[in-house]
């Protein structure tokens, strides 16, 4: 065996599921109580903002919207690199992952749809419109609840993360849809104000809670997925160890 | 507290806590329960294959 061969052999030995349960185990407990410092951090920061010239206090919604939004999109990336694990490298983990991440990203999309309307009828005079950004949001939603059914609706655990994989990844061409639907239709949602070429445009007095937030939502959104990732691998061992003891009943 | 806009700002912190609050306690519910199982089925006697493998590696 060449050095390279014996590297990845450690590599995919790390990620297996006893290991990874062996890390994350004593990682969850810390990663917990960083994150609830960093959103009560967050929430003070927000708290403590100015009111928007424009906006009013109503710029209390947007720190809390912003990061869902975000969480909702990287959510579904890393669900199809997940898929992407499962379908080229089979990686006992990748379906792991891509289950556990979907309530999570479902979760985050209801909340920037439901904060989002919550914004818009005092600023826009509406609770909705079908504009390309929101409508697109919407489509989002409506997959992540179409792939947490397709994970209950088929039992044979190879086929079901095929079928996942397969119907994530074409899931996908909507993340882009949603980030450039600004820029490429005439929408009522303003276009992105952070993630630009160039400065953002928005002042600093805003900008920094509303990064606080993100870095919060984003540690919120680490810690349960783990703990999501860790109940799965629980979940497989009591399904094995269930079809041991019906085979050992079967041959008794 | 926050003039015309409270009716939108509290309801808005109000739904992303119960949201996040109920994804927290569905996740640690699901862990206990899943623990119980894998508890109850030791002590019928079931073991895992890659279990035992892992016992008589230590």
């Amino acid at each position: 065996m060449n050095d390279l061969t014996a590297k990845r052999a450690s590599l995919w030995d790390l990620a297996n599921p006893t290991r990874f349960l062996a890390i994350a185990n004593p990682v969850i407990p810390w990663l917990a109580a960083i994150t609830i410092v960093a959103l009560l951090v967050a929430l003070w920061m927000c708290f403590s903002a100015p009111e928007d010239y424009q906006q009013g206090a109503t710029v209390l919604i947007m720190f809390i919207h912003v990061p869902a939004a975000w969480l909702a999109m990287m959510c579904y990336s890393i669900m199809s690199a997940s898929a992407l694990g499962t379908l080229v490298w089979r990686h006992p983990l990748a379906d792991v992952s891509l289950r556990a991440a979907a309530p999570i990203g479902a979760a985050f999309t209801f909340l920037a749809l439901v904060t989002g309307s919550l914004w818009g009828k005092p600023m826009w005079g509406t609770w909705w419109v079908w504009d390309a950004r929101l409508t697109s949001v919407l489509v989002l939603f409506i997959i992540y609840m179409g792939l947490i059914a397709l994970s209950k609706a088929i039992e044979e655990p190879a086929i079901a993360a095929r079928s996942l994989a397969i119907v994530t990844l074409v899931g996908f061409v909507n993340i882009p849809i949603i980030k450039f639907s600004v820029d490429w239709w005439n929408t009522l949602h303003q276009p992105a104000s952070v993630s630009r070429l160039g400065r953002p445009a928005m002042d600093t007095a805003f900008l920094y809670p509303l990064l606080m937030m993100a870095l919060a939502y984003t540690l919120l959104f680490v810690t349960l997925h783990l703990m999501n990732m860790r109940n799965e691998i629980l979940r497989r061992r009591v399904r094995s160890m269930r079809m041991m003891a019906a085979r050992e009943n079967e041959a008794a | 507290m926050f003039g015309q806009y409270s009716a939108f700002i509290i309801p808005s912190y109000l739904v992303s806590a119960a949201v996040i609050a109920g994804l927290v306690i569905w996740t640690l519910l699901d862990h206990r329960a899943r623990l119980r199982e894998i508890r109850e089925l030791e002590q019928r006697g079931i073991r895992r294959r890659a279990a035992a493998r892992e016992k008589t590696d230590v």
